[in-house]
């Protein structure tokens, strides 16, 4: 079975981004990919910065991912998928509650309807955000055949 | 029997659909590490589980959402927040701290 990053290249749901961008900028940015084929609508990307801005920054975890979403069988949302993004710049957050800085180079902007695809692409990537070399050559890829080359070197633990 | 056999255990994030989903398998690798079988682990939205959470003994949730369930935590209902939604590590620190791992 395709791994995330591989159904990612091959969905072509990914981005890669060199200017410096507000965090909203950036989710809306993410979510082209998805866009792009129909997966969700141009105004999703709305409802995950409304969530952020109601919630805080706690889509942000460690080692410069973010993983923005919505939820389950959103409005907007037509196919499960992941758009990823990779911006060169680091996106600011801002701080969480406990004034810890929250920052993101890594984008895994999620798109859920179907429960078991959206399991199984919960379930690998915490297999990938675990795995901090894997996360240090996404953070390098500038091109769709980076990203595979890089989760050949570094493949990821079955969660 | 582990302290947390037969206990009613809820992990929750805003949406219950992205990082709770993270949480409930980080919890499910401590509890199987100490072969501890819980009654239930649960995970939803924190909207669902602020009330829900008074049938549950431990809530688990990001740290953001720790006083939502400040009323469950007077009621006596163990709430652990997490900085790290992904750490088994951190999961299984928490809950020795409380007490809860044999």
């Amino acid at each position: 079975m395709a791994t995330v990053l591989q159904t990612i290249v091959e969905k072509k749901h990914y981005k890669f981004i060199d200017e410096p961008v507000t965090w909203q900028e950036a989710v809306r940015l993410s979510t082209e990919s998805l866009v792009a084929d129909g997966s969700v609508d141009a105004d999703y990307y709305q409802q995950i910065v409304d969530c952020i801005t109601k919630y805080g920054p706690y889509v942000v975890f460690d080692h410069y991912v973010a993983m923005p979403h919505s939820q389950e069988n959103a409005a907007g949302v037509h196919k499960t998928g992941i758009g990823f993004m990779v911006s060169k710049q680091v996106v600011d957050f801002g701080e969480d509650e406990d004034g810890e800085k929250k920052e993101a180079k890594l984008f895994f902007t999620l798109a859920a309807c179907n429960p078991d695809e959206h399991l199984n692409n919960i379930q690998q990537l915490m297999g990938v955000f675990t795995n901090e070399e894997l996360l240090d050559a996404l953070m390098e890829a500038n091109t769709p055949e980076d990203i595979l080359a890089a989760e050949a070197k570094y493949p990821c633990e079955e969660m | 029997m582990a302290k947390l056999d037969n206990k009613k255990l809820m992990v929750c994030c805003a949406n219950g659909a992205g990082s709770s989903l993270m949480m409930k398998m980080a919890v499910q690798k401590v509890m199987d590490k100490y072969k501890i079988k819980p009654a239930d682990l649960h995970h939803c939205a924190v909207s669902d589980g602020k009330t829900a959470a008074m049938n549950y003994d431990v809530v688990f949730c990001a740290r953001n959402f720790a006083k939502t369930f400040a009323d469950a935590e007077k009621k006596g209902v163990t709430v652990i927040p997490l900085r790290n939604v992904m750490s088994n590590v951190e999961i299984e620190k928490a809950l020795k701290e409380r007490d809860l791992l044999d």
